[in-house]
């Protein structure tokens, strides 16, 4: 412990140098406002703001697209509750009641009481990360390819599981990225697989191209200017604060937000987006109301707001703790500490505290930064959601043009980017969620290079994945998950899952 | 039958795993001791032909293909044709004059906007990226023949 505290003060000592700590801020708003706007998520934004970096050093890199990662789970709040947009995927059930809240006149209290909940659920996140991370390095010292294997395929059908539209839709998508995935030289082999004599495709398909094309470009091809407009509620800064009765409404579901989140986050997927969904769906089946809930009840923004950023905070552990990438923004900020030299893993620690603790502080001073941004400046971000989304999307596609291109200087980079744009949209057409997509792209190299090992050292043997302790733990959590979405579908029965997509999609119509 | 829109989304990935089979017919897929090159594809792909035959077979759970709202396709359409062009002539022409041909294109074709306004808007916006990216961050972007 005195060890975490002294490594801490070192980690504050660097959080807190001035061009740090601006680096931070900076991340702080440009994150707010990615996630105010509709259309930007943070995956797109940080792939989008990633040439930026390049003139920063690992610690100021690594800070700065952090901010952009954790203000954008803030920042989506706002558009959640003002406009019943969402601003990115994980505020979708904030929509819910934080807009039916705003229509009674009390978009400041729900404001208030989203980033409060989200400031205490991400530093709860940060907090738990400085205890849990150096000692998890330590053991993941001991994960072997057979480990790494079991991991990401729980991750892969965790997700599946957890998602509130189809397992196979899901699964079907992680096919898709990992076939995407295999594109390039093969690691182990030297063979060239699928690159059509394109030297460019001899690397592979970069997370960045198509992710800002599934996101960002797609986004942008599936909304037309004239359906964007929107009603816009503008709180008054007088109404900020909650009563005292909608505190206490709010004070559990934190809690609970809190906790459900950062186990969640540590899981990979794309956790913070399943987060706000199960916090929505424990919230109104704890609650002694449940008919308030699409109403404007409290508890149906405190729950997911916090949970998504605690989720989000969580998502580092194995990031820092294990070199996974466990959703594909933790992936991009992976690519972007490999540009600055720094390899993430077990080592990470040891070999760059000052990368580590200097990043694990700044979550700190984020956080806090973010509180005061979302509350006072919440009008001016309201301003900014009233530029006529006809002169907006011009700007987005622009930046998504440098941000790919600037990542490789590749103008074929920038050509997969629109081809995926054009895949985003017909997935959104045909009801299919690009995110697990992206998750399939991020860990296939992984998944297959730990595969194959494990089958060298076993001698061609599966039964490698159950004889070691920590992947047959992982295997059967796994197995667990496929046998109760299996019990479920042979009884053709609704179990919470179907019935929590049945409320949203009730919920959702206007 | 009614053709719904899982039919196509299944057929499509079918189709697909197909073709990445077809594909990795030189990929050698090795042994369970010694995985090859085409191991891995090959187990996905037909996973993919698994999901996509389940997807079809329980069709009747979605929407009727016809029913599909292709209301903005135009939209995306021009957008993609617009943006092409721009990627196009990204390296010939450059960043700064590329980008204000883009913006412009996008605000007076599709939007309909008026010229003057449209032709000010995308200079100013291109042009203040362009400061903030190379004095402000110092990050060197695409010049052209002008050299910006």
């Amino acid at each position: 412990m005195e060890t975490t505290l002294h490594s801490l003060y070192l980690g504050f000592s660097v959080a807190l140098a001035p061009a740090n700590a601006w680096y931070a801020f900076l991340g702080c708003l440009v994150g707010t406002l990615v996630g105010v706007l509709p259309g930007i998520g943070p995956l797109a934004g940080i792939s989008i703001l990633l040439p930026v970096t390049f003139g920063l050093n690992a610690t100021q890199a690594i800070i700065m697209l952090a901010g952009i990662y954790y203000g954008s789970q803030y920042g989506g709040s706002t558009t959640s509750i003002l406009m019943r947009i969402p601003g990115e995927a994980s505020s979708v059930m904030t929509c819910i009641d934080g807009y039916a809240m705003a229509k009674k006149g009390r978009a400041g209290a729900a404001l208030c009481i989203a980033a409060v909940g989200s400031w205490i659920g991400g530093s709860f996140g940060v907090l738990v990360l400085t205890v849990v991370a150096p000692p998890l390095a330590t053991l993941a010292i001991r994960f072997g390819p057979p480990e790494y294997t079991a991991l990401l395929v729980l991750g892969l059908i965790f997700l599946a599981y957890m998602s509130s539209s189809s397992l196979i839709r899901t699964l079907l998508m992680a096919c898709l990225g990992l076939l995407l995935g295999m594109i390039g030289i093969d690691n182990m082999t030297g063979h060239f697989r699928y690159s059509f004599d394109l030297a460019e495709l001899g690397d592979g398909i970069g997370i960045v191209p198509v992710a800002v094309g599934l996101f960002g470009l797609g986004e942008i091809l599936s909304t037309p200017s004239a359906d964007a407009v929107k009603e816009i509620i503008s709180p008054r800064l007088r109404d900020l604060l909650p009563t005292r009765k909608e505190w206490r409404e709010a004070a559990l579901p934190i809690g609970r937000g809190t906790l459900l989140g950062f186990i969640i986050g540590i899981i990979p997927g794309s956790a913070h987006i399943i987060s706000s969904f199960l916090s929505y769906a424990l919230e109104k089946r704890v609650s002694k109301h449940p008919e308030q809930f699409g109403k404007g009840a409290v508890a149906g923004v405190a729950g997911p707001e916090t949970a998504n950023n605690a989720a989000s905070t969580g998502a580092f552990v194995p990031l820092l703790a294990l070199g996974i990438p466990t959703s594909p923004i933790t992936a991009v900020l992976i690519g972007a500490l490999m540009i600055h030299g720094v390899s993430v893993g077990p080592t990470l620690v040891n070999e760059h505290p000052d990368v580590f603790w200097g990043f694990v502080a700044s979550m700190y001073v984020g956080n806090i930064m973010l509180l005061a941004l979302n509350l006072p400046l919440v009008s001016v971000f309201v301003t900014v959601l009233r530029i006529p989304y006809a002169y907006l999307y011009p700007l987005i596609i622009m930046f998504c043009i440098i941000g790919v291109y600037e990542v490789n200087n590749s103008i074929v980079d920038v050509w997969i980017m629109l081809i995926m744009g054009v895949v985003g949209y017909a997935l959104r057409k045909f009801d299919f969620d690009p995110a697990p997509l992206v998750l399939g792209l991020v860990i296939s190299p992984i998944l297959e290079q730990s595969l194959r090992q494990s089958l060298i050292m076993s001698n061609g043997n599966y039964l490698i994945f159950f004889s070691r302790p920590i992947s047959a733990g992982l295997m059967a959590v796994s197995i667990g998950l496929l046998l109760l979405a299996a019990y479920a579908f042979m009884l053709k029965r609704a179990d919470w899952r179907a019935k929590l997509a049945e409320a949203e999609a009730g919920e959702a119509e206007p | 039958m009614t053709l719904r829109a899982d039919h196509i989304a299944g057929a499509f990935f079918v189709g697909f795993g197909l073709l990445v089979i077809a594909l990795s017919g030189d990929l050698p897929t090795g042994t369970l001791s010694l995985p090859g090159s085409g191991f891995m594809p090959k187990i996905v792909a037909g996973l993919t032909i698994f999901f996509g035959l389940v997807l079809a077979l329980r069709a009747r759970e979605s929407r009727e293909f016809v029913t599909l709202p292709w209301g903005d396709a135009k939209h995306a359409a021009l957008v993609v044709a617009i943006t092409a062009a721009a990627i196009a002539l990204f390296e010939r022409l450059g960043f700064l004059t590329t980008n204000v041909l883009l913006i412009f294109a996008l605000l007076a074709i599709i939007e309909r906007r008026r010229i003057l306004p449209a032709a000010i808007y995308s200079l100013g916006v291109v042009l203040i990226t362009y400061i903030l990216f190379v004095y402000v961050l110092k990050t060197p972007l695409e010049a052209g023949p002008f050299g910006f």
